[in-house]
């Protein structure tokens, strides 16, 4: 299966929430009381029960203010850091459609996940297993689109095919696209008028350094050392064998 | 037999020392179950679940016992003489089965001084990495140093370990019931800590 992907395009964004309600009616989410802080906002940060949301910007500029609405959830990447530190053998996994899923019944609570994640995204539930945006995983897989796409009136969420989403961008006059590169790609590609930075995301996304150090050195060295120790001495036992005491006295 | 025994080691240091070493093997053991994802080594412990509840409290006894260790082996570990430096030169007679003359040893040899003194630093480290990662899972920036250090203490302790554990066991019979019973015969002990023995003003 080719990987498929979400295209957000902000400039179409109308800030409806209808992708943010469909989310919580397909995934079974509970609604949050939330406060109105002055802003268009709500809910003011993803969460448990709100594994999307639109992110309103306004910006003043000489016309006037400008308001941008970004929608945000997991980033799906292609090279994915959560995955990488994620101590729980299947607690997040690949699915074929390239989207990063979780299995709650293999989440063991220690976060190491949210730490790791270059963009800050990785809820909890009650009792601390992830709860995130899977790509509607249940739906892709039956060939339907995320319900947030599915939802969106005006195009600002579409979804298909990777490689057409972003010929689709190029189309529409986006020669580059974020997260086309990044992490081996992103499953969430943003067409961005401007520097990410105005938008709100990092400039270069990638997977921490202590992180890459850790998986390709660390986890083949710890066993490889274990290996070794046993092995020499096993070697010296056999080679030169044990200091008995008695023969130690009987030499003298 | 008509040796003449001598007590080495206090009900304490015996205890500790196995509280030490049978919580170290659980988090080994479950600690590779996490690295490398062994499922099978997760079911032993209950799960995964379970494996991560085991690991965080087995690191605790851990802690306290390495902490313990510091009234047995601290003091005696940072006292080098020319000693130490002749024995280092000698290999400790270790490597062969050959009588070597090495030079008088205190209550733990060089490479006994050594291998603490290293296993205090690493182990110490690999506690507080592990409490961090436990109890500040929000801190970004600590968290994912801290599990770099882990594994890293994690890499060095697997190392030396097996060693430790080889060099009082198999290679030098006779030297694990130090561990056991806690006593040694006075020849043997005169022999590889005549420092020690002296000391104790033992004839």
């Amino acid at each position: 299966m080719a990987r498929q992907a979400l295209l957000v395009s902000p400039e179409l964004c109308i800030g409806c929430r209808g992708c943010q309600t469909a989310c919580k009616e397909w995934n079974h989410l509970s609604v949050q009381k939330t406060r109105n802080t002055g802003t268009f906002e709500n809910p003011p940060d993803l969460s448990r029960t709100a594994y999307n949301r639109i992110r309103f910007i306004e910006m003043p500029t000489e016309g006037g203010p400008r308001w941008m609405f970004v929608s945000q959830r997991c980033m799906h990447c292609g090279d994915a850091p959560c995955m990488t530190i994620c101590p729980s053998a299947g607690a997040i996994f690949r699915t074929k459609e390239g989207a990063v899923a979780f299995n709650r019944d293999k989440c063991i609570g220690c976060r190491l996940c949210s730490s790791a994640c270059p963009f800050g995204l990785v809820r909890f539930d009650e009792k601390n297993r992830i709860s995130k945006c899977h790509m509607c995983s249940d739906r892709i897989a039956s060939g339907l689109s995320p319900a947030c796409a599915k939802t969106c009136p005006t195009g600002a969420l579409k979804f298909g095919d990777r490689n057409s989403m972003i010929s689709l961008a190029r189309t529409a006059g986006y020669n580059k696209l974020y997260g086309e590169e990044d992490l081996a790609g992103l499953s969430v590609l943003y067409a961005f008028k401007e520097s990410p930075k105005v938008y709100g995301l990092k400039e270069n996304p990638a997977m921490p350094e202590t992180l890459v150090f850790w998986n390709e050195i660390l986890k083949p060295l710890a066993y490889a050392g274990f290996g070794l120790a046993v092995g020499a001495s096993l070697l010296h036992y056999l080679a030169i064998g044990p200091k008995r005491e008695e023969e130690e006295t009987r030499h003298e | 037999m008509s040796e003449r025994m001598i007590r080495k080691a206090g009900a304490f240091e015996i205890l500790n020392h196995w509280a030490l070493a049978l919580s170290f093997f659980v988090l080994a053991l479950s600690g590779a179950g996490f690295l490398y994802h062994l499922e099978g080594v997760a079911a032993l412990f209950g799960g995964p679940q379970g494996m991560r509840g085991i690991h965080n409290w087995a690191g605790v006894v851990f802690a306290v016992s390495l902490a313990g260790t510091v009234f047995n082996y601290l003091g005696v570990s940072l006292s080098f003489s020319y000693d130490d430096i002749d024995w280092l030169m000698k290999g400790g007679g270790y490597l062969s089965r050959k009588k070597i003359n090495v030079p008088p040893q205190d209550k733990i040899n060089t490479g006994q001084k050594l291998y603490y003194l290293g296993v205090l630093f690493a182990g110490g480290l690999i506690s507080a990495s592990g409490l961090a990662i436990w109890l500040l899972p929000g801190n970004r920036e600590l968290v994912l140093a801290s599990h770099f250090v882990h594994t890293l203490c994690y890499a060095a302790l697997l190392f030396f370990i097996p060693i430790h554990i080889y060099l009082a066991t198999l290679a030098n019979p006779g030297t694990v019931r130090i561990m056991i019973s806690g006593t040694v015969p006075l020849d043997w002990a005169r022999k590889r800590h005549a420092k020690w023995v002296k000391k104790m003003g033992y004839e």
